[in-house]
């Protein structure tokens, strides 16, 4: 029995583990940091997953269950990072060449998001996400017009550090 | 064009290429591994805290300090002392263990963090409780001690042969206090530096939280 959910639930997130990887790249910086929280958050998802019903999709659960990893569970198990890391580590933008203008934008785009406090991350993951306010104010545990209200406010921030 | 739109329009593209593929063995090899999340160390800390205290209590008994006190047959008062206490840790383990099980990675963000400062907070209660007690136990001790120490009442009767009986209270009861101020500042210094470091994150995404319910 024990065997069967451990197959089910390493089968699962085998096929969804696209989702923990972009929960880390919005709240993480480094390779390192970026495992570190993979594995904190899939070690949660599996303490969690007895008590998976299967009434909402597994992948939905995923969102919930990483992003509070994220935000509250996570204790960073080493404590320094070198800031050169910071810059050295990116991920590929896309392999489809922008025009100039739009890759610089966006490298500012991301550097901007990971200035942004831990909630505010949230709601932009989740918008980045396609989640609609509905399912953001369900994860996040806001009323529906208090994420909008702070959606918009991050969306001014974000504007802000883009075009100062 | 939007800033996040644009954001999500690379979001979205080579989903599959952009991010590394664990293999099933890798992924077995990550659930077989230990958290170190928030909650394991508050519930590490924790049974600390009972433990610490209990101990106390328990490297009290066998002094040499606790054999006088024997003598003065106080009995009536610290065993009911004794009890209230252990009542009281009985109660505060039960409502920190159900706490600590009502806490689940699957609440909403808001909920989660609610249930861990509810553990957290029955803890504290907990430690004020046990600082309280102590001060208290002090001053009855003290009450004993003027009143059946053998030692103390000849410097009491000293005292009074001198006509400073009533400096000599003062002093005492100064000095016990002076000391217990000390002890209970040392206790707070250290609880406040270990949560402060452990919770500082979870109390500003929490108040960040609150905020927008303003």
């Amino acid at each position: 029995m024990n065997k069967e959910l451990e197959h089910n639930f390493i089968e699962e997130l085998e096929k969804n583990q696209n989702i923990v990887h972009k929960v880390c790249r919005i709240y993480t910086n480094n390779q390192e940091a970026h495992n570190d929280l993979f594995q904190e958050i899939t070690i949660q998802l599996w303490k969690a997953y007895p008590k998976f019903r299967g009434d909402s999709k597994f992948s939905t659960w995923m969102y919930r269950v990483g992003l509070n990893t994220a935000i509250t569970l996570y204790r960073k198990r080493k404590r320094s990072i070198k800031t050169e890391e910071f810059d050295a580590f990116q991920y590929k933008l896309s392999s489809e060449p922008y025009d100039d203008t739009e890759e610089e934008q966006l490298k500012l785009l991301y550097k901007a998001v990971h200035q942004l406090n831990d909630i505010e991350k949230a709601l932009v993951f989740l918008y980045l996400e396609d989640k609609n306010y509905k399912e953001i104010s369900e994860t996040i545990g806001i009323s529906e017009v208090n994420a909008r209200v702070k959606m918009n406010r991050v969306k001014n921030k974000l504007r802000t550090i883009l075009n100062p | 064009m939007d800033e996040l739109e644009l954001l999500k329009k690379d979001w979205k593209k080579d989903e599959d290429s952009k991010y590394p593929k664990l293999s099933y063995n890798e992924i077995y090899k990550m659930i077989l591994k230990k958290s170190s999340s928030i909650v394991k160390w508050i519930f590490i800390i924790s049974l600390l805290e009972f433990a610490f205290w209990t101990l106390i209590s328990l490297a009290f008994k066998g002094t040499e300090y606790n054999k006088r006190f024997e003598s003065y047959h106080a009995d009536n008062i610290m065993i009911p002392l004794m009890v209230i206490a252990y009542a009281i840790l009985i109660y505060f383990f039960y409502r920190f263990y159900m706490n600590y099980r009502t806490i689940s990675a699957t609440d909403n963000a808001k909920v989660l963090m609610e249930n861990i400062l509810k553990t957290r907070r029955t803890v504290k209660q907990y430690v004020g409780f046990n600082l309280i007690f102590m001060a208290i136990s002090a001053f009855i001790a003290l009450g004993i001690q003027f009143d059946r120490d053998q030692e103390m009442i000849s410097l009491i009767e000293n005292a009074s042969a001198n006509g400073e009986v009533f400096k000599f209270y003062a002093i005492t009861i100064i000095i016990t206090i002076v000391f217990l101020g000390i002890l209970i500042a040392i206790i707070l210094g250290f609880y406040y530096l270990i949560y402060g470091i452990l919770l500082k994150r979870l109390n500003g995404n929490y108040k960040e939280l609150k905020k927008l319910e303003v």
